[in-house]
């Protein structure tokens, strides 16, 4: 290397160049790192979740006692080193229920909201595509089943069909779901119909299917994701509060709403670790859905604020 | 629309509320006549298995449960025009007398906790909305997501475990002491918890809603404009921001009442408040029907009226609404 600031300066002594040292600063831009990289990410979230669900699907491994035996001798004692959660008044244990009902309330989210997107992506897709008076005529059902709460339309479906499993659970929690996920679909939907690549593909005899599983889907997947992965952990809260009303499972099936369908007689007796236990389990589970969930969202791009 | 007066877009609205009404009613027939679960064994309890066939067939006769389901639901429709909206199964009564007396809680319960949430929701988003960014405003949205992901019933049931089994502070159940049903502190007493569980599991979700329309609303040129004239920032967004928004609170009030309905139900459950929400769970698990349909159309009744009310004021709020005769989000 020569040195530049002493050949700048030997031609002519009358002149001071300024500034001759000064480099400007070029960042070095590395490879974003493999910790750079999960930045944004809900780790943390992810982690307590993964956690949870790989306790659910190990829980003949980790479970201690027999979710589904009474152990007469131990009947509502709090938690101790034989029985981690306690017991509960007919003396089950609530650890191992904890871990086996985990599996059928997890089950219970992800098809309720499996149910729910399949309904109201496809009545949002036919809504957003038809013509204007079927359209209208379909959103305004949707705004009339809407009009009655959610909870009340479950509460029929529960008295018509006594959700005696898993499966029953998830079919009346995904069909009263949907509402706004179709219009939702049906709105990215009107705005994607009017493009010139569906167009071309219906002009080349694409039929109504075709058209959506290859252009619609993958273009509102992204703004429908999030409500989809919320629609998990609604799903998970309806359930328990349905096994709570007494409407749900019933108490044999091993979920964490049915356990909790409990609380009122652990009130009497005090017994916190019945209520807070399971209740601690779903809180968790729900909020690190909804951490998930949101940041699936697209990140609103807001100018910055005048005042 | 436009050129129309007032009394014929009543008129038009009402019409449509009607219809509404009538839909609705169909809906909620057909889906509890389809039902598998027998009235009669609402109605007769254990003592079912005891009758003849003969005395089962003439049960059904009484109650109107043999003829098809169209005859079923014209029979229904004529009686309830004139108030007789059949036999609840499970308490023996004409479903009004035993809805009349649980009305009045829970339209005591539910339009506190709906007057409380907008107006602390609206409050929390303005001071979001000043504090926009800054830590206090990421912290109430962290604390505020976490409360209203929080099942509302486990909420109320923690609330009677601390407040009403260990520190004995407040009742845990029903809307008043045996016998004091006029006493309005007992009843206010009584009413602490359930509000509590009303606001944390509804508040969020819509202060964040107005927050949000807020935000978008101190981007728009004007509040330059007022800042540069030295309003203050509190100022401009009571009075200026607050005012464009209103249209969207009224809209957003409207379309929350199937949500706190919804709510009521739960935290009557949670709380054996004797209203009509305790009444749908309890018609649900004995198949009801008659009961739970008039349940729902009561319902659905408050909603429609809400959103014909949210529309009505939004016009008189903002006359450009007349104009496109739909709620603008």
């Amino acid at each position: 290397m020569v040195d530049v600031r002493n050949e700048v300066r030997k031609p002519d002594e009358r002149f001071t160049l300024v500034g001759a040292g000064c480099r400007r600063h070029v960042p070095h831009i590395a490879a974003p790192g493999r910790f750079e990289r999960l930045r944004g990410l809900p780790i943390a979230s992810g982690a307590v979740l993964m956690l949870i669900v790989l306790a659910c699907a190990l829980a003949p491994v980790l479970s201690n006692c027999d979710p589904k035996a009474f152990y007469y001798d131990a009947l509502n004692v709090p938690p101790n080193a034989e029985h981690y959660f306690g017991t509960d008044a007919l003396g089950r244990d609530l650890f191992s229920i904890m871990l086996y009902g985990g599996r059928a309330s997890l089950g219970i989210g992800v098809l309720a909201a499996a149910i729910m997107a399949a309904i109201g992506i496809i009545y949002g897709s036919v809504s957003g595509t038809a013509g204007d008076r079927i359209d209208s005529a379909m959103m305004r059902l949707a705004e009339l089943l809407g009009s009655i709460p959610s909870l009340l339309i479950v509460l029929i479906l529960t008295a018509i069909f006594p959700a005696k499993n898993v499966f029953s659970m998830s079919a009346v929690i995904g069909v009263t779901g949907w509402l706004g996920l179709a219009r939702l679909v049906r709105s990215e939907v009107r705005q994607i119909r009017n493009t010139e690549y569906v167009l071309y593909a219906r002009a080349t005899g694409g039929r109504f299917l075709y058209v959506m599983r290859r252009h619609l889907v993958p273009n509102f997947l992204s703004a429908v994701m999030f409500v989809v992965v919320s629609g998990v952990s609604s799903a998970i809260a309806m359930e328990s509060t349905l096994s709570f009303l007494g409407l749900g499972l019933p108490v044999n099936e091993l979920s964490w709403g049915s356990i909790l369908s409990l609380a009122n007689r652990a009130l009497i007796t005090n017994s916190w670790w019945l209520i807070v236990i399971p209740g601690l389990f779903l809180v968790v589970t729900l909020l690190c859905i909804t951490d998930i969930g949101n940041r699936l969202r697209k990140a609103t791009d807001r100018r910055c604020s005048f005042l | 629309m436009r050129n129309e007066g007032l009394p014929r877009r009543i008129a038009a609205r009402v019409a449509m509320l009607v219809c509404a009404m009538l839909l609705l009613s169909v809906v909620v027939f057909v889906m509890a006549r389809l039902a598998p679960g027998d009235p009669l064994q609402a109605f007769y309890g254990d003592q079912l298995e005891l009758m003849t066939d003969a005395e089962l067939a003439a049960a059904r006769h009484r109650l109107g449960l043999d003829s098809n389901i169209f005859v079923q639901y014209a029979r229904w429709f004529g009686s309830a025009l004139h108030g007789d909206f059949g036999l609840s199964f499970k308490y023996k009564q004409p479903v009004p007398d035993v809805i009349r007396p649980l009305l009045g809680n829970t339209l005591l319960l539910g339009s506190i906790a709906y007057v409380l949430v907008f107006m602390l929701a609206t409050q929390l988003a303005v001071f979001c909305a000043l504090n926009e960014d800054r830590p206090v405003d990421r912290i109430i949205c962290r604390v505020g997501t976490a409360i209203y992901y929080i099942p509302g019933f486990w909420l109320g049931v923690v609330l009677v475990l601390v407040f009403s089994v260990n520190l004995g502070w407040l009742p845990s159940s029903g809307a008043y002491d045996v016998g004091r049903s006029g006493d309005i502190a007992d009843r206010a007493r009584h009413l602490v918890l359930p509000l509590a569980v009303m606001v944390a599991t509804h508040l969020w979700y819509y202060a964040y809603m107005i927050r949000n329309k807020l935000l978008d609303e101190i981007r728009r040129d004007y509040v330059l404009m007022a800042l540069s004239k030295g309003c203050g920032r509190a100022e401009i967004v009571v009075k200026h921001c607050l005012r464009n928004v209103a249209p969207t609170i009224v809209s957003i009030m409207a379309i929350s009442i199937p949500h706190v309905t919804g709510g009521t139900v739960i935290v009557e459950s949670v709380f054996n408040y004797p209203g009509i929400g305790n009444l749908a769970v309890e018609s649900a698990k004995y198949h009801d029907y008659n009961l739970l349909m008039v349940d729902v159309l009561l319902t659905g009744f408050a909603v429609f009226l809400g959103s014909f009310i949210a529309q009505t004021v939004n016009e008189m709020i903002d006359p450009r609404m007349r104009e496109t005769g739909t709620i603008k989000w």
